[in-house]
């Protein structure tokens, strides 16, 4: 092992140490050359679409009409609809239970299947874990065509409850369409908590009930803060996918009844494409990119700290 | 090096190759550009899955006109642009078509109600000198001409209309002790009629009226939209081009849809609120004996013919009886007139202009324009067609009656707002329909609301 000499006189000016020293992390030059080619895809594919977004979003920027062809930057023009935009803020808070409601759902049923399926016999395992995972794997289009033909009047909920003539969608659109989104995302939930659950040590749990702790100590003291940083990244994931699931809502209800389940990509879309207003779309889109960082960022953190 | 020999020879090989493909490919360039400099190409771009009846009948329309172009012409061809999707989808795609000048087509078929944004964007060619002489346009009535008139400069051209008007089953009113053939007089004799159908049929859907916004535009152009030409007040756009939000007629029309809905005679939430084609679901509940009385478009009767099959029903002629949608008063008719029209690119060269109104002119001869009413389900513009056997016999006796009550009927606004209003009066009806205690004057300020939220309250205006 090498040692510094604390000799005055042998020892070299502290600067020169300090340049020395190799526990330090260093900067090198030539790695700009080999990062280039990321940096290149990350300037070309993001950040400048990402930026031309932001700017289209304080434009008047129209599909069709006369802005759709002499169009240009309006300041702060939008934001400042945005901001008395009561269908956004309404929409913000439809997008909100939605995400809210998709979590909790997704995360209860996936570690009740999990915790489940660690004690079922193997070809139990497989078949349910299979048919969850189907679920999972299915298309938005085939998940949200499946649910709608499940949920509406006539469909297998009214004749399962023998209330034929009623339409659960129409009831409630927006506890249907997130109970349609737990379904389609509870296989993703189940995978990842169950790989979780199988990692915490035995022999914790076995002296827990040496130690004559119950099933729900167990839970609390030991299962719960082994699992936690798997339940927030899957927290956060859901999140993230429930935010950005257009598919699934456009299908099932398009948005509808009337704004029951407008959640932000919905507004963004008929905003758009719709009311041709694509500048103001666009700046809807952004606000959900904004909130996507935020869960993005989180989930970098809380990755970063396991 | 022997290697480098080989590697050599297969370079050698593949330049040789290369070269010869090249050669090749120029020489098929040349010959394809000396063909094509010969002909002016023209493009035309149209609703693959929305406008006929069914996909099939648009491909085999379209087609048959292209063929008969390119054969009339040997120095024209036509490039057809088929566009996928429904009305919404395809709307965006024709704009975004247009967005660039080597996609816009040369001729578009889009509804009217897009007339006016597209002619403000630029994107459209005054057709005032090209139409000069024309037989067919000569013939529109007055209403369908003015249709793609702004400001004096006709921007587009009508290729059939779509109006509205009352189907009824003859056999249910019959039950329900109510005299045929059936007029009703004013919104009242439909409310009674309605009720005498659930006294006497229980398990039959009253009346069918569109609401929600599922259908999208199409949803209010073959309901609510109908009763409100019928109303006290059917203004839409006041002269200074502001959307009306609340007036009287708008207040009458969703207090009748109010009394429709809270009486129990409308039809269930899950077919009117259903994403899967809802102007068209009267058709397969007429043909199932589970609907009594419906508002709906004048496609409705197309779709039981063998061609369009929307079910195929023989006996739809003799069992059905139709009538005009009285006003509110028993003040005449009252429908909406959405139409679809044809525009010329203001990108096309005077000889791709010349090349497009001759296209016209073969789309538009009374027998095309008949075969296009008929598998669309439009009536055509040409007054002289209402008549001919080709277009009567049809879907005989509906079309005919369809073509009566046409001059009665009103068109849609051409504004660039429309699109907001219309989804405001959707979610106005759909409230009702969805929650039937809500009242008329509930249902107009959610309207209200959200229109003025949108377009801001200098863009909408309250009529007393």
């Amino acid at each position: 092992m090498s040692t510094v000499s604390l000799d005055a006189a042998t020892a070299p000016p502290v600067a020169q140490l300090w340049k020395t020293r190799r526990d330090k992390e260093r900067f090198q030059w030539s790695s700009l050359a080999l990062m280039t080619p990321a940096f290149a895809l990350l300037i070309v594919l993001f950040l400048i679409p990402m930026g031309y977004a932001i700017y289209l979003g304080l434009t008047n920027l129209t599909l069709v009409g006369p802005t759709a062809v002499k169009w240009g930057f309006t300041g702060t023009q939008n934001l400042d609809r945005l901001k008395g935009d009561t269908e956004f803020w309404n929409s913000l808070q439809i997008t909100a239970v939605f995400i809210v409601g998709s979590i909790v759902g997704v995360i209860v049923v996936g570690y009740g299947l999990a915790t489940l399926l660690m004690r079922a016999r193997a070809w139990m395992r497989i078949v349910v874990g299979g048919i969850v995972v189907i679920a999972w794997m299915m298309p938005a289009v085939t998940a949200g065509m499946t649910w709608y033909a499940a949920t509406t009047g006539g469909g297998t909920f009214a004749t399962l409850t023998g209330l034929k003539n009623s339409n659960f969608l129409d009831a409630q659109p927006l506890l249907i369409v997130t109970l349609a989104n737990i379904w389609s995302m509870t296989g993703f939930a189940m995978l990842v908590l169950g790989a979780g659950l199988r990692n915490i040590p035995g022999e914790a749990i076995e002296a827990a009930i040496v130690e004559n702790a119950s099933a729900w100590q167990r839970f609390r003291k030991i299962v719960l803060p082994l699992m936690r940083p798997t339940i927030i990244a899957v927290v956060l994931l859901v999140a993230l996918l429930s935010l950005a699931n257009f598919s699934l809502i456009y299908i099932m209800t398009q948005g509808g009844p009337g704004t029951a389940t407008n959640i932000l990509p919905l507004y963004s879309y008929q905003q758009a494409f719709s009311f041709n207003n694509l500048a103001y779309g666009a700046l809807i889109g952004n606000v959900m990119v904004l909130i996507a960082t935020i869960f993005g960022v989180l989930y970098v953190r809380i990755a970063g700290r396991r | 090096m022997r290697v480098t020999k080989k590697v050599g020879a297969h370079r050698l090989a593949s330049g040789a190759a290369v070269m010869a493909l090249v050669a090749g490919g120029l020489a098929w360039s040349a010959g394809g550009i000396a063909s094509a400099s010969s002909k002016i190409t023209i493009t035309a771009a149209y609703a693959a899955n929305t406008t006929f009846d069914t996909t099939p009948l648009g491909f085999t329309w379209w087609h048959k006109v292209a063929q008969e172009f390119d054969s009339k012409y040997p120095n024209y061809t036509v490039k057809l642009v088929p566009v996928d999707g429904g009305e919404p989808d395809f709307l965006t795609k024709l704009a975004l078509l247009y967005h660039s000048s080597s996609t816009a087509p040369t001729i578009a078929q889009f509804p009217s109600s897009e007339i006016a944004l597209y002619a403000s964007t630029g994107y459209l060619m005054p057709m005032n000198s090209l139409l000069k002489g024309s037989a067919w346009f000569s013939q529109f009535p007055t209403v369908i001409q003015k249709e793609g008139n702004i400001s004096g400069k006709i921007y587009a051209v009508s290729a059939g209309e779509n109006n509205n008007g009352i189907y009824y089953d003859k056999a249910i009113l019959q039950k329900a002790g109510i005299s045929l053939p059936w007029q009703p007089k004013n919104w009242q004799d439909i409310i009674t009629a309605a009720k005498a159908i659930k006294k006497a049929e229980p398990k039959v859907i009253p009346l069918w009226l569109d609401a929600g916004t599922s259908a999208g535009p199409a949803g209010a152009e073959y309901g609510i939209m109908n009763l409100l030409m019928g109303s006290s007040n059917p203004t839409i756009e006041t002269s200074s081009g502001k959307m009306v939000v609340s007036s009287p007629g708008l207040l009458q029309t969703l207090n009748f849809y109010h009394e429709v809905f809270a009486d129990g005679l409308g039809a269930p939430t899950s077919q009117l609120f259903s994403p899967n084609n809802a102007p068209n679901i009267p058709s397969a509940d007429f043909a199932k004996g589970t609907l009594g009385i419906a508002v709906a478009a004048n496609f409705i009767g197309g779709n039981w013919t063998k061609q369009v099959s929307f079910p195929y029903w023989k006996a739809s002629s003799t069992a059905m009886g139709v009538a005009g949608l009285p006003a509110a008063s028993g003040n005449g008719y009252a429908s909406i007139l959405s139409g679809w029209d044809y525009g010329i690119s203001s990108g096309a060269t005077s000889a791709q202009a010349t090349a497009a109104i001759d296209f016209l002119n073969i789309a538009q001869d009374s027998t095309n324009l008949i075969d296009a009413a008929n598998w669309a389900g439009w009536v055509p513009p040409v007054k002289s067609d209402w008549t001919v056997p080709l277009y009567t016999s049809f879907d005989a006796p509906f079309a005919e009656e369809f073509g009566k009550v046409l001059p009665y009927s009103s068109e849609i606004p051409s504004n660039a707002n429309f699109s907001v209003w219309v989804q405001g009066i959707e979610q106005a009806s759909g409230a009702i329909a969805e929650k039937p205690s809500t009242t008329g004057a509930q249902a107009e300020q959610q309207m209200s609301s959200f229109i003025t939220n949108d377009l801001g309250s200098s863009a909408v205006a309250t009529l007393k």
